[in-house]
């Protein structure tokens, strides 16, 4: 693995990727930035540019982005008090009094830090238990596998804010799109006579249309319902003194947080917004002070970026340890990997030994770039969170387009985005989740190999639960289905008291 | 109807429709344990009993006294904007061929913030005119020149 690392550190470390690295983090920032723009958005934004490069390269920059979007909903966050993401949102309930308090370069700089130390963190962990998940792993057949994504897809689906049939339906949904056009066996499927459909729907399109349209109308909807967007105050001085001391009285709280996001992020389905809460809460409970939450203290704000940062690099850890993503945007990176050629698994650490080791030293250098930019470029970034929906929405969707197009020098792809972009509004309208869906676009072909792979092995269905682990990942993947349905009463039942509001 | 009941319906009439597609896939030769349907229906028996479920769901959630109708009284206005950015996209896809990159993308561009800022002031225009003036040909630079992607 030393061998790897050093290989990976002298293909990261030249000037050209480098400096993809610095733009990739850029980029990043400035979508965190930008209220309604998100991560997802601004990594599907930038995958198009990476088609041309290897994959090195390309993973350096997309990584950059991931890192640097994490971070970036800061801003917005702490200068409007509406958060650029929603892994931002409790960020909001210290950050925004502070600056309302005459500190907004105070409340800016202890996230930038606390941001700083997640992601750090976090990448020791992927270090760490990466190699050994994937190591542990490697003993896993394809029973284990086909049930394995069986659980993350109903740990999803269950996790879809008391929508647990539709998330269920819309990963069903997911995973039989990748069903169209050839199978294994070469025999097409629902091609309809028609010849475009014989390759079936490239991931990319499909999850730009889903994912994108849906965002884009849905911020375009907001600004209706709004008005006019306030604007950000650019006149922005960090004390950089009082954040290191800020930030050094709170190392325990930073460490946990950390922990915390990195440990969420690396379960399926959770991602920033989930660690965001839990680590604030904890943060809530271990102080001497918690009535002093919410009123603008440097602890609430730390306890939010530290876990929502650090949760990139725990994401990382299902992703290529299992070929899992942990949210929706390692679902789209885990699409970005499969598109650059690059299978994520267990098999990748012992196969791709140096691209591995290439985005662990991505995320370090991104780590140090994201908070340097941060620092730096502050003011520039509070004056780019002001560009306005009504310009943003037609830029996105152009990109969109050229990315599909560019993807395989197909117009049909731009129709495939268009459509898919139709259903996912229309789905989101309905109230139906999409990251399940998403998911299962990313999962299906995967799933559908394992799976026959089991069955061409032994053609009896019990094999499923007659296996330990895969009998375990069933049994789980019924539990959060139960949970699910048992917490959705209990909130219907507190509800009922209050009439039904 | 309610949101969830036009769902589920337009749900199972699709599943209905794949199902009968499935037909036309081939079976399965000897030495395979199971043909190339069997994973698709599978799927498709799961969606079927995920939108029957929700189908039930919302009856029984209107017969509940104080729920009847209020889906219905609730539901947004079509917003025409969002309509307008659909058809917009949907006539640049089929132009793009036609007129080639940069005048059917300046074209969009222009029309979407044309409806999405208004046309009511000249500072509007300006702002429109310049983004897409400026967007417009620098992606094409990127991806032509920069990254060796063909734009058509």
């Amino acid at each position: 693995m030393g061998e790897s690392f050093l290989q990976a550190l002298t293909e990261v470390g030249d000037v050209y990727t480098l400096s993809l690295i610095v733009a990739g983090v850029l980029f990043g920032i400035v979508g965190g930035s930008i209220p309604g723009f998100t991560v997802t958005m601004a990594i599907l934004v930038v995958f198009p540019f990476t088609f041309a490069m290897d994959p090195v390269s390309g993973i350096a920059l997309m990584v950059g982005v991931f890192v640097g979007g994490y971070s970036g909903g800061i801003v917005s966050g702490v200068m409007l008090g509406i958060p650029g993401t929603p892994s931002s949102i409790t960020t909001v309930y210290d950050g925004y009094p502070m600056a309302k308090n005459g500190e907004p370069g105070r409340a800016l700089g202890i996230g930038m830090l606390a941001s700083f130390f997640g992601t750090l963190i976090s990448i020791i962990m992927l270090i760490f238990f990466g190699p050994l998940i994937a190591k542990f792993s490697m003993n896993f057949r394809p029973w284990e596998i086909t049930a394995l994504i069986v659980f993350a897809l109903t740990l999803v689906a269950g996790l879809s804010n008391g929508a647990l049939i539709k998330g269920l339906m819309a990963a069903a949904i997911g995973l039989f799109i990748t069903t169209v056009g050839f199978d294994r066996n070469s025999n097409l499927r629902f091609d309809f006579e028609l010849d475009v459909l014989t390759s079936g729907f490239e991931i990319l399109p499909v999850m730009i249309g889903i994912f994108a349209f849906s965002q884009l109308m849905n911020n375009i909807e907001d600004l209706q319902a709004q008005g006019d967007a306030k604007k950000v105050d650019t006149n922005v001085t960090i004390p950089y003194r009082k954040i290191f001391s800020d930030i050094s009285r709170q190392k325990l709280n930073t460490l946990r947080s950390s922990l915390i996001g990195g440990l969420v992020g690396a379960l399926p389905g959770t991602g920033g917004t989930v660690a965001n809460f839990l680590s604030y809460d904890q943060a809530k409970k271990f102080s001497r002070h918690p009535e002093r939450f919410g009123t603008g203290i440097p602890d609430g704000i730390i306890a939010s970026e530290a876990s929502n940062s650090a949760v990139a690099g725990g994401a990382f850890i299902p992703t290529l340890a299992l070929g899992i993503p942990g949210d929706l945007p390692m679902a789209i990176m885990m699409g970005v990997l499969i598109l650059h050629g690059i299978t994520p698994g267990p098999l990748m650490f012992e196969q791709n030994p140096v691209l591995v080791g290439s985005i662990y030293v991505s995320l370090l250098i991104g780590a140090f770039i994201m908070v340097a930019c941060q620092i730096v470029l502050v003011r520039w970034f509070a004056r780019v969170s002001n560009i306005p929906q009504q310009i943003l929405v037609p830029a996105v969707l152009m990109l969109c387009a050229v990315g599909s197009f560019a993807l395989n020098n197909n117009l049909f792809d731009v129709w495939v985005l268009f459509v898919f972009g139709i259903i996912g509004y229309l789905l989101w309208k309905a109230g139906v989740p999409l990251t399940p869906l998403i998911l299962g676009v990313v999962l299906g072909e995967n799933l559908e190999n394992q799976l026959f792979r089991a069955l061409e092995l032994d053609p009896d269905w019990t094999t499923f639960l007659t296996r330990p682990f895969s009998a375990l990942f069933l049994a789980l993947a019924l539990a959060s289905i139960v949970f699910s349905i048992l917490q959705n009463r209990k909130i219907t039942r507190t509800l009922k008291p209050q009439g039904g509001t | 109807m309610t949101k969830d009941r036009s769902l589920a319906t337009a749900v199972l009439l699709m599943v209905a429709v794949l199902f009968v597609e499935s037909g036309n896939i081939p079976e399965k030769t000897s030495w395979q344990a199971y043909g190339s349907a069997i994973y698709p229906q599978i799927l498709l028996g799961c969606i079927a009993v995920f939108a029957l479920l929700l189908l039930l769901n919302s009856f029984r959630q209107t017969s509940q006294p104080g729920t009847k109708g209020a889906t219905t009284a609730k539901r947004p206005r079509a917003n025409v904007k969002v309509v307008g950015i659909f058809v917009l996209f949907g006539a640049y896809a089929a132009l793009l061929p036609v007129l080639g990159y940069l005048a059917s993308t300046l074209g969009f561009m222009v029309a979407t913030q044309a409806l999405l800022l208004g046309v009511d002031t000249r500072r509007k225009w300006i702002i429109n005119l310049t983004t897409a003036g400026i967007l417009v040909p620098l992606v094409y630079v990127i991806f032509e020149y920069g990254l060796n992607v063909w734009l058509p």
